[in-house]
């Protein structure tokens, strides 16, 4: 029996115009885990990321070839709505983004605009995803405060809170502690660790040893070709390819 | 050595014209406020505010006879009050508002025959001369005469010396602004309430929803721009050859009118509020734009609820210009709404705004500056009071600045 893969990406294209940002990747990514996407800037790891909740598609003369399969279904697929994935699959972006609005109205915002209205079930939701976020007791006295009030590291948190209250299945983190001092960065890490049990996680970082303190499996992307895949622990202790090896020992990036 | 003394007195040279003429500038808007705030200083005033702009006039005598009661002088009047115990009556000296020297009733006694006198213009309709009313002009029994340029103390003395009146003309203050402020802010009111909705949306779809490249799309907004630049006369002669019409077929108007203005004010105002929402716009992080459509949001709800949400400081900066634009203009108005100063103002009628109403009394035979300037210097308080209360809110909604960019 097939391992029942959340994304299956299958000899995958991606051009910017003409210049083919990404090469022929295959890869496929387990439930309830933790992968992590790295390489030099540049390599195509976060164009990777916005493909699978098709993000790219904001950008003008961006195409794809190949296949991304979520649970089976094609993404690219005229029938599969936009909308719909991205309601499963949550993004965390590298700056904290939080809207100029409440701390409640923000982890809020996006059961609304699916339709929810009634007050007490938002309260449920948004209580729930502070609480995972682990916010919440940092916030529950003034939920009503604008959230730019909030410190770097607690707006990150905010993000994340504010995608887990949509109930996805997968969460996408584009290099989300970069921003941030090493303690704020190790409470992310801390609740990445945490939140794995429920979510299926991919994260672009380009701190290495993030990637190995954190996750399950590794990708390491070099000039938009996927040059190995392997569990965390393999690609750092015993890298296959001469090029992970330069890349993780230092010898460039 | 040579060349760093050459440029050392080039730098100076151009820090000296700089300062010269930054310091022009200055001294020129000094100048300004303080030939505004010399001539209408003294003009300002509560009265100013709220009366009337047209006089009402009494004509009126007294038919009874004098008994000899000495009214007593109240304790309360001012020392520059002039008494006559024989009326029961005091007047000061004054100025109107249009700086010309008057006398002013102050006190009536309750039981004076002042209380009681008769209409000339209308049969058995009795006349109350209350305090605050003008003197303009009396006729003693005995064709003794008093004019308004006597003064008071003169007119105390005659009081007390007559023994009846045959033709007695008082009038109320008259000359005040409320009219024109109540028109200003009715014009503003209403000129927001049409301008706004249609310049934020059609900055929004400008923005957000039309394709970027489109050559229409382009040509539209070098319109608007040429548009902003355009005379105000001109949009007046479209106030009265396109919305003084259809205003006189949908309401019972029949010239120039207050919606006729409003109307014409918001194309006026118009490009300024479309370009700077757009402008607004563009300033909103785009993070906003993909974390909302990353949440699973669509285009609209991403447009309406955060991206116009985090453009408020600046549709708000375009308000505040807007109604600079509203409170100042009076070439379109002259066309659009008319030049005929009101007490009563009705949205269907001719009217003026504060500006038309400096256009309106400096129009005259005789240029009231003082009053020009008075209304010049509210106007100016108007202004500064909206600004800061646009300030106020701009900062409720201001973007964090880390955000930008």
């Amino acid at each position: 029996m097939p391992i029942p893969y959340v994304f299956d990406i299958e000899n995958l294209n991606l051009f910017y115009g003409d210049k083919m940002a990404l090469k022929n990747i295959n890869l496929q990514i387990r439930k309830n885990e933790v992968t992590a996407f790295i390489g030099p800037s540049g390599c195509g790891k976060s164009t990777l990321l916005r493909c699978l909740n098709r993000m790219n598609d904001l950008i003008d003369g961006c195409r794809t070839e190949g296949k991304i399969r979520y649970a089976g279904n094609n993404i690219d697929d005229r029938d599969f709505d936009v909308i719909d994935l991205r309601t499963i699959v949550g993004m965390v972006f590298q700056k904290a983004n939080p809207f100029p609005m409440s701390i409640y109205d923000n982890v809020a915002y996006g059961p609304r605009c699916q339709g929810v209205k009634d007050k007490h079930i938002l309260e449920g939701i948004v209580k729930k995803a502070l609480t995972e976020a682990a916010l919440y007791d940092e916030v529950k006295d003034r939920l009503r405060e604008s959230a730019t009030s909030l410190s770097g590291g607690q707006q990150q948190r905010l993000c994340i809170a504010r995608a887990i209250a949509m109930s996805p299945q997968v969460i996408l983190m584009d290099e989300p502690t970069s921003a941030l001092d090493p303690i704020a960065t190790a409470k992310i890490e801390e609740l990445i660790k945490e939140l794995k049990k429920e979510y299926t996680i991919i994260i672009v970082t380009h701190n290495m040893q993030q990637a190995a303190r954190i996750s399950d499996r590794t990708a390491f992307f070099l000039l938009g070709e996927l040059v190995e895949f392997a569990e965390t622990e393999t690609l750092f202790s015993h890298p296959k390819n001469p090029k992970t090896e330069d890349y993780i020992t230092g010898r460039f990036g | 050595m040579m060349r760093h003394t050459k440029r050392h007195v080039k730098d100076q040279s151009l820090l000296g014209i700089v300062s010269l003429v930054s310091l022009f500038g200055i001294l020129i808007l000094i100048l300004i406020f303080g030939y505004v705030f010399k001539n209408g200083a003294a003009l300002v005033s509560w009265d100013l505010l709220t009366n009337d702009y047209y006089a009402e006039v009494y004509n009126s005598y007294y038919d009874g006879s004098l008994n000899d009661t000495e009214y007593v002088r109240p304790n309360n009047l001012s020392n520059d009050a002039y008494f006559s115990s024989r009326w029961g009556v005091a007047f000061t000296d004054d100025i109107d508002q249009e700086g010309h020297a008057v006398i002013r009733i102050v006190y009536v006694d309750p039981d004076s025959p002042l209380t009681r006198l008769l209409d000339k213009n209308t049969e058995g309709q009795t006349v109350v001369i209350t305090a605050e009313q003008l003197l303009d002009k009396v006729i003693f029994t005995g064709n003794v005469i008093l004019y308004s340029m006597d003064g008071a103390e003169k007119a105390a003395i005659k009081f007390d010396a007559a023994t009846g009146i045959r033709d007695m003309l008082t009038s109320t203050e008259g000359k005040g602004i409320r009219g024109s402020i109540i028109t200003t802010f009715l014009l503003i009111i209403m000129t927001l309430f049409i301008a706004i909705p249609f310049g934020v949306f059609t900055a929004v779809y400008l923005h957000e929803f039309a394709p970027k490249k489109s050559k229409l799309v382009f040509t539209f907004r070098r319109l608007i721009e040429m548009l902003s630049g355009m005379p105000s006369i001109i949009f007046g002669l479209l106030g009265a050859a396109v919305f003084i019409p259809f205003t006189t077929v949908f309401t019972s108007a029949d010239g120039g009118n207050l919606i006729s203005g409003a109307l014409t004010l918001s194309v006026i105002v118009l490009p300024t509020i479309i370009s700077s929402t757009e402008e607004a716009l563009t300033v909103v992080p785009d993070e906003f734009r993909l974390a909302s459509l990353a949440l699973g949001a669509n285009k609209t709800q991403t447009t309406f609820k955060v991206v116009l949400r985090g453009a408020i400081p600046g549709i708000l900066t375009g308000t505040l210009l807007a109604i600079g634009r509203i409170i100042g203009e009076s070439a379109a108005l002259i066309y659009a709404v008319g030049t005929a100063i009101k007490d009563e103002i009705i949205l269907t009628e001719r009217s003026t705004s504060l500006a038309v109403h400096i256009w309106s009394i400096m129009s005259g035979e005789v240029p009231n500056f003082e009053l020009a300037s008075a209304i010049s210097l509210i106007i100016l308080a108007v202004v500064l009071i909206l600004s800061l209360i646009v300030k106020i809110i701009a900062r409720k909604y201001a973007i964090d600045p880390s955000m930008r960019g």
